[in-house]
């Protein structure tokens, strides 16, 4: 175990740079051979935003300002950095797989291939955001003080998703069922997180509310929102960081298993 | 004069495992529980290449060349004993040598050049050597899924002999080339491994290729070496086994 973490960790301190030119070769790669090019990667997020937007608002006849701030705005700011988190489940938990040749063609740390994915999806997502920022300004709420823990958020989910492509995508190169059954859970986790509705105000069971309180993905995004909509600090809720801290320990640990377990199985499977 | 030891296999052995399915497949990686076929491709094998050496495999289809050379580049891992490399490896395995298919010809060099930890300035001054070498013309900035495995090939080639290699690998990569290409690259080697001091580590089927630059040939049968020496006779030993009068 502590090998493979340090075998981990000194690939990633002396690839540091390789880690971000293939994210940004990563990057090309997704967007070229397109006529539109880059405007895809915000055209296609703007489409599923208000696709939302359209069908709350007017399709359920709920899409009330929260805490004063447009729903439309509240949504965005949930929906944005889960445009990243989809991607990781997705992406993140294939890159192995898509990045095959060099694990099998070349002498090439493995574990930087889901870093560097991250990395690159991470990028498009920070523009995203930033978009999200100067809509809220344009429509009047200024920045505040709140702001400064963003980078904390970002931090955060990029860790968590880091780590978990790290475990996830080993796995789904030894398994293709790993892989659609990650899949396959993309959709209720979307829908079970609290990113088009307030998981505050579940009714029913209690057990249910805390169990949909506690799925990490439901700690980030309302982190993004208690940050730019509800002013409010991450460390005034203590428990939650603690809890979310827990799971980092999990995926980390995961992840290490997996390479200890995989890394040498990889290339006589791919 | 001996010159150092830069690549030395210690009883090694590698071992496939052949799965019936791919749920098995899991369950035995994870938690070594199902049974399999295993194939030992690779059967307590011990040698030693000193710098400078030119080294070719002999031997069947699955005799466990190209396993050896994946051993050596780091691609697959032994299942037992210990092996020892000294130097930067440049390998061309089973012609494309990892291109990225979408990028075109010269991303690939950059792209290569960054996963072989090169700065880009000193990509930049290699980026016309290989240019000319793989003498692609406009293709170079096609990209590489409109390759044929010729024009593939080449371009590993001469991305791998450019960037300097302690030890270059070639895995069956000249056997696609055309005649000229193949003269050029013969003489590349020649005078990679007589001025760069280069070691080379070859597998063909082509004992005549071999020939022109290999002193010393290593005959495989079934994963265990039954011939070591001067290539001549490693070649008349190789003809013996396949039943070539």
């Amino acid at each position: 175990m502590i090998r493979a973490m340090k075998e981990i960790v000194t690939d990633h301190i002396h690839n540091i740079t390789q880690i971000f030119k293939l994210a940004k070769a990563d990057l090309i790669k997704t967007y070229r051979g397109a006529a539109l090019g880059w405007w895809w990667a915000v055209i296609k997020p703007c489409m599923t935003l208000f696709t939302y937007w359209f069908a709350f608002s007017y399709g359920f006849r709920s899409g009330k300002p929260v805490e004063g701030v447009p729903f439309f705005l509240w949504m965005a700011v949930g929906i944005t950095p889960w445009f990243y988190m989809s991607e990781m489940l997705s992406q993140g938990t294939e890159s192995i797989r898509k990045y095959k040749y060099m694990v099998t063609k070349m002498k090439f740390p493995v574990s930087i291939i889901p870093t560097f994915v991250s990395v690159s999806k991470m990028m498009v997502n920070l523009v995203l955001f930033l978009i999200v920022m100067i809509l809220f300004w344009c429509w009047g709420f200024a920045p505040s003080i709140y702001y400064l823990q963003i980078p904390f958020y970002v931090l955060m989910s990029f860790l968590f998703f880091t780590l978990w492509a790290q475990f996830a995508s080993l796995m789904a190169a030894i398994s293709q069922d790993f892989a659609n059954l990650v899949k396959s859970f993309i959709t209720p986790i979307f829908w079970l997180s609290g990113i088009l509705w307030r998981t505050d105000n579940f009714t029913g069971s209690v057990w249910i509310r805390r169990f949909l309180n506690l799925n990490p993905v439901t700690f980030l995004t309302s982190g993004f929102r208690d940050a730019l909509i509800f002013n409010k600090w991450f460390w005034e809720t203590p428990k939650k960081c603690l809890y979310f801290a827990c799971w980092l320990v999990v995926l980390w640990v995961l992840s290490l298993w997996a390479y200890k377990r995989l890394r040498k199985d990889i290339p006589d499977v791919l | 004069m001996q010159e150092k030891t830069v690549i030395r296999f210690s009883d090694v052995s590698k071992v496939y495992y052949l799965y019936k399915s791919s749920k098995q497949r899991l369950m035995g990686t994870l938690f070594h529980h199902a049974k399999c076929k295993t194939n030992r491709a690779v059967d307590h094998l011990s040698f030693e290449i000193h710098q400078g050496e030119a080294v070719a495999f002999l031997g069947r289809n699955g005799a466990g060349k190209s396993t050896i050379l994946k051993m050596v580049t780091e691609v697959a891992f032994p299942t037992e004993g210990e092996i020892y490399v000294d130097g930067r490896v440049g390998a061309l395995l089973e012609l494309a040598a990892g291109f990225d298919p979408e990028f075109t010809g010269r991303e690939n060099i950059y792209l290569k050049g960054h996963i072989l930890g090169l700065h880009d300035k000193e990509i930049a001054a290699l980026e016309e050597d290989i240019v000319a070498f793989a003498e692609l013309g406009d293709y170079i900035d096609q990209p590489v899924r409109t390759y044929s495995s010729g024009m593939k090939a080449r371009l590993g080639f001469s991305i791998n002999v450019n960037i300097r290699p302690d030890i270059l690998i070639v895995d069956e990569a000249l056997s696609v080339g055309d005649e000229e290409f193949k003269r050029k690259c013969v003489s590349r080697i020649n005078q990679l491994l007589t001025n760069e001091h280069m070691t080379l580590m070859f597998v063909t089927h082509a004992v005549g290729v071999a020939r022109e630059f290999c002193s010393r040939g290593i005959v495989m049968n079934k994963g265990r070496a039954i011939f070591d020496g001067p290539i001549d006779e490693a070649i008349a030993r190789y003809d013996q086994l396949i039943g070539k009068k």
